[in-house]
């Protein structure tokens, strides 16, 4: 869809500012009630998912230009989802995230983007990675040594893929090596890509970034029908998106399981015992791409039918991602499982979670806007009195270890698997 | 003309270069477009006017510093909220627009049952720090995503609530008021010094003069501080929940509160039953609310917002089930309540009470309205009021006419004739949804019965389709004449086509000279004339306050 299909939407959202809250019935403080970061911080109208569609009208009648304020609020957005959630709480026909990423494609056709953005995307393009400086040479580093089949050359259809930050950040490659650990600990046959291994490009497309995505899409998609991959696995929350969403509506059909989702299935099954107590109470942060906008594409094809003269709809129903099939329950479940561990829930969790600021790229190209963001999160971690907050997400996780609360105070960030290891 | 660089720097100096723009892109999104929120002139397509600059004011010194150059240079400035409203907006080209999202604090004082809240407090949150504390307030029948401070300081606000709360204006203590011409008044006990405690005197009521009954929508300057009072909660810190969105419910609030949707076999029965209530004080909240869907839509609309999954598309599927169109009829002319015990004893006698109505007026509950889900569904609804956008579900788009606010015996004299109107445009006509004719909802008022108050025919149409929004204004313009057979006055949806263009500006004051020197009251006007004159000397905050320059009467 180009900018101005979403012209019916544009005009017919009612500005009720459910796209600023969080579901209103679950309100439970002043301090915990908002969710927008976007609007939270920078406070404009125009950063709510409101404004955007009332921007994208100015801008598609000529009214309003990509200057450089516009180009800023436009990718000011995490692309977390939510005001699509708190939209979807009363209105059945909008698509408030698919609008807002479609606004920054708008953005990025024009070439109107953010310097944060450049050595981002170009370093996507060069060495196929979307971490500044990383080198695609040394992308499978983290796999020496785990003895995972490179399954252009073994047979397998367990593929197990990284993503670029648990590729190259030192401290969460040992995340990544302790999962592969864990699976194949449990009895999974597992592989990898090899030197195919490459940037999953979800991040591109939240940025608006259409054609790096879609390249780096079909590439993948490529690799896992050569390589013969039935199912891929995860730590990643933002890949899991990317596969499970974006690549299956291009046509994937690769079964894409979450790290959190196998291991929760293993622990079920009795392949994964935990032996020692973990004394800790915890809050779990859900990311944003494995919670709400972790839920199934279903494919649809249809038209707009009116009934009742003006009661709009589709002909034939059309999929309704409310954010609630996300994976929410199998993070949870492994933390019970834990002995030890007590797991204390914040105010904003599952399909209305807030978001960790990295989402969008927004940690490269908005970083401050990314800070204030995790540290809004920090501060709801730090007031349920846990004493780590524990993610399933490499993204999550590095924006909320360099942050702190409104006093200034951090908390201690863990991986899921990290908790996990301490457990066996 | 626009703003010149001095004025923008001064304005940029009181708040910071962070919380100021003059960005067109930015700009663009603080205007209102009447069709798609209600305006109560429209609908319309057209935008209001272009705003000079936005700015987002943290404090109420900051507020007062703004208003007083805009008084000095002589610009319009409206104050607005969470901007739902068309109301909130300027309705000038050589106009500012005030966001005072950056102020929202909430302090409680239990002692004294009051919330002090700052405009950005909406109904929920201030809800939601009252229950910590086992208090409550009213929240109009707009919903908690709305101002509480802008409710009660510049609109009615009435709701589910006030009943047995009271209304808005009931239920607000003291204020702290940026006059436009920079001043901060500060009223009632605030105003001697002593807290906020109490919303009135010594002296005349100033918050007569700032809001009068139904609030001035800002033209008296901007509310920047407001006590409002507080109720008793017999419930829970925090409300429970259960379900998926979008379909939460109530879980398990306690045997003390039950909510009921009332039906009878008339509108003779339904007012009697609600004159019984006032007079028997057992209600908690009361609102006529799902009929917003429409006499022939609600049950099969229950049925789709109470499910996850449910979706419009399954109207037409719904509507061929017999126990659901049973459904319809048997809630032909009903209600709901909220009944809340304080004891086990007095829940006992409120359900008691219940029954004594309903044997009284022939009434009787509806049997699906009492399944758990619906029954925890429409509790927490009218508890919260947080599905109100659900006014907008069926076509995006809606507004509210045969709009009273009056007795009850009133209300219903029109009902009948007016559905019969609606029905016959939902069949001859495309232009509005075909929802059955009836739609009126509305909050049963205030303590001791202020009638059926906010009672309106919900008409849904397509804000995107423009033919659509000129079929509805048309339709609209029509019921006039009914309101005007019955001496209603004006349609609850033409409330602001005196103080607005069509085109979303404002009336001049030759304008609203001509429109109000005949009225039937008119000296009202110029009174209002001499209010705006001594708190408002260079008119600069829109034209919903009407007046009349009081010379035109005396000639």
């Amino acid at each position: 869809m180009a900018l101005q299909d979403f012209r019916p939407m544009m005009e017919r959202c009612s500005s009720c500012a459910g796209c600023k809250f969080i579901p209103f019935e679950k309100i439970k403080s002043l301090r915990f009630g908002e969710n927008c970061p976007s609007i939270g911080y920078y406070n404009f109208m125009t950063y709510s998912a409101r404004g955007r569609f009332q921007l994208s009208q100015s801008l598609l009648d000529g009214r309003a230009e990509l200057d450089d304020t516009v180009t800023e609020a436009i990718h000011s957005c995490t692309s977390c989802g939510y005001c699509d959630i708190g939209c979807k709480i009363t209105r059945y026909n909008l698509e408030v995230l698919e609008h807002n990423i479609e606004q920054k494609a708008y953005a990025v056709e024009n070439g109107k983007t953010l310097e944060g953005q450049k050595p981002v995307m170009d370093n996507l393009a060069k060495e196929n990675s979307m971490i500044p400086g990383t080198k695609k040479a040394n992308r499978t580093d983290w796999a020496k040594d785990l003895n995972l089949k490179d399954l252009f050359k073994e047979k397998g259809e367990v593929a197990f893929f990284a993503g670029c930050k648990y590729s190259y950040d030192p401290k969460l490659q040992k995340v990544a090596q302790a999962a592969v650990k864990l699976l194949q600990g449990a009895g999974v046959d597992l592989g990898y890509l090899g030197a195919a291994d490459n940037c999953c490009t979800g991040r591109a497309h939240q940025m608006g970034f259409y054609k790096e995505f879609e390249k780096g899409a079909a590439g993948n998609m490529k690799a896992f029908q050569t390589a013969g991959v039935k199912t891929i696995v995860t730590p990643c929350s933002d890949c899991y998106h990317a596969f499970k969403r974006q690549y299956a509506k291009l046509g994937s059909d690769v079964k894409v399981l979450h790290v959190v989702e196998y291991v929760d299935q293993l622990i079920q099954e009795g392949k994964i015992k935990f032996t020692k107590a973990v004394p800790m109470t915890v809050t779990y942060h859900d990311p944003c791409h494995l919670g709400r906008l972790g839920e199934e594409y279903i494919p649809w094809e249809g038209k707009e039918k009116k009934i009742y003269n003006q009661i709009h709809t589709w002909e034939p129903k059309r999929p309704r991602y409310n954010g609630i099939y996300g994976i929410y329950d199998a993070p949870r479940n492994i933390l019970n499982a834990i002995p030890g561990v007590k797991l204390v829930e914040m105010e904003r969790i599952r399909e209305y979670s807030w978001c960790c600021g990295a989402g969008g790229g927004c940690n490269e190209s908005n970083p401050e806007f990314s800070a204030w963001t995790a540290s809004e999160r920090v501060t709801e971690a730090n007031a349920t009195g846990a004493d780590a907050m524990v993610t399933a997400c490499p993204w999550c996780k590095d924006n909320f270890v360099n942050a702190v609360d409104e006093d200034g105070n951090k908390i201690e960030v863990l991986d899921i698997i990290e908790l996990v290891q301490q457990a066996m | 003309m626009a703003l010149s660089r001095e004025i923008y720097q001064a304005l940029e100096a009181i708040v910071g270069k962070r919380n100021i723009s003059d960005n067109i892109g930015v700009l663009e999104t603080y205007r209102s477009i009447p069709a798609q929120g209600s305006a109560h002139y429209g609908p319309s397509e057209h935008w209001t006017p272009l705003p000079q600059a936005v700015i987002l004011p943290a404090t109420t010194d900051e507020v007062k510093n703004v208003t007083r150059i805009c008084n000095k240079y002589g610009i319009e400035f409206k104050a607005s909220t969470t901007f739902w409203s068309t109301m909130g907006y300027i309705g000038g080209d050589y106009a500012i627009q005030i966001d005072l999202r950056r102020m929202k604090s909430v302090e409680i004082d239990v002692k004294n049952m009051t919330a002090i809240v700052e405009p950005f407090a909406i109904g929920a949150t201030v809800q939601a720090e009252a229950m910590k504390v086992g208090l409550n307030l009213n929240i109009p029948g707009v919903g908690c995503s709305a101002s509480t401070l802008a409710n009660f300081s510049s609109w009615i606000a009435f709701g589910p609530n006030s009943i047995s709360m009271g209304q808005g204006s009931e239920n607000i203590l003291g204020m702290e008021w940026v006059l436009p011409s920079g001043e901060v008044m500060r009223t009632g006990s605030l105003g001697s010094g002593d807290g906020w405690f109490c919303g009135e005197g010594p002296g005349p009521s100033q918050r007569g003069l700032l809001r009068g009954i139904f609030g001035n929508a800002g033209s008296t300057g901007v509310c920047t501080k407001m006590a409002v009072r507080l109720h008793p909660w017999p419930g829970p810190t925090s409300l429970p929940t259960r379900g998926s969105a979008p379909a939460y419910k109530m879980d398990d609030l306690g045997d003390n509160f039950k909510c009921y949707t009332l039906c009878y076999p008339s509108w003779e029965a339904w007012a009697r039953s609600i004159q019984y209530f006032y007079e028997c004080d057992v209600v908690y909240s009361g609102h006529r609310q799902f009929n917003m869907f429409g006499r022939d839509l609600k049950a099969y609309m229950l049925k789709i917002i109470t499910n996850p999954d449910g979706q419009l598309a399954d109207l037409e599927t719904l509507s061929q089930d017999p126990y659901l169109q049973k459904q319809n009829e048997n809630m032909k002319f009903e209600y709901q309540i909220i009944i809340a015990g304080y004891t086990k004893r007095d829940m006992e006698y409120k359900e008691k009470a219940v029954e004594y109505v309903l044997e009284q007026t022939g009434g009787w509950k509806n049997e699906m309205m009492l399944e758990k889900d619906m029954h925890d569904y429409a509790l927490l609804y009218l508890t919260r009021m947080g599905h109100k956008n659900l006014n907008f579900v069926m076509c995006g788009a809606y507004e509210g006419t045969f709009g009273l606010s009056g007795n009850v015996w009133k209300a219903i004299q029109v009902a009948e004739e007016a559905a019969a109107r609606k029905k016959y445009w939902e069949q001859n006509h495309t232009h509005i949804a075909a929802t059955g004719g009836e739609s009126a909802m509305g909050s049963l008022s205030g303590i001791g019965g202020g009638g059926a108050t906010g009672w309106e025919f919900f008409v849904n149409f397509d804000a995107y389709d423009k033919e659509s929004i000129r079929g509805t204004y048309e339709f609209i313009n029509g019921n006039q004449e009914l309101h005007n057979k019955y001496g209603f006055g004006p349609d609850f949806c033409r409330w602001n086509s005196d103080v607005r263009h069509m085109n979303g500006y404002n009336y001049t004051q030759e304008e609203h000279d001509a429109m109000f020197v005949n009225a039937p009251q008119p000296w009202v006007y110029a009174y209002q004339y001499k209010i705006r004159e001594a708190l408002n000397p260079n008119n600069l905050c829109g034209t919903y306050l009407r007046t009349v320059d009081p010379s035109k009467l005396e000639k």
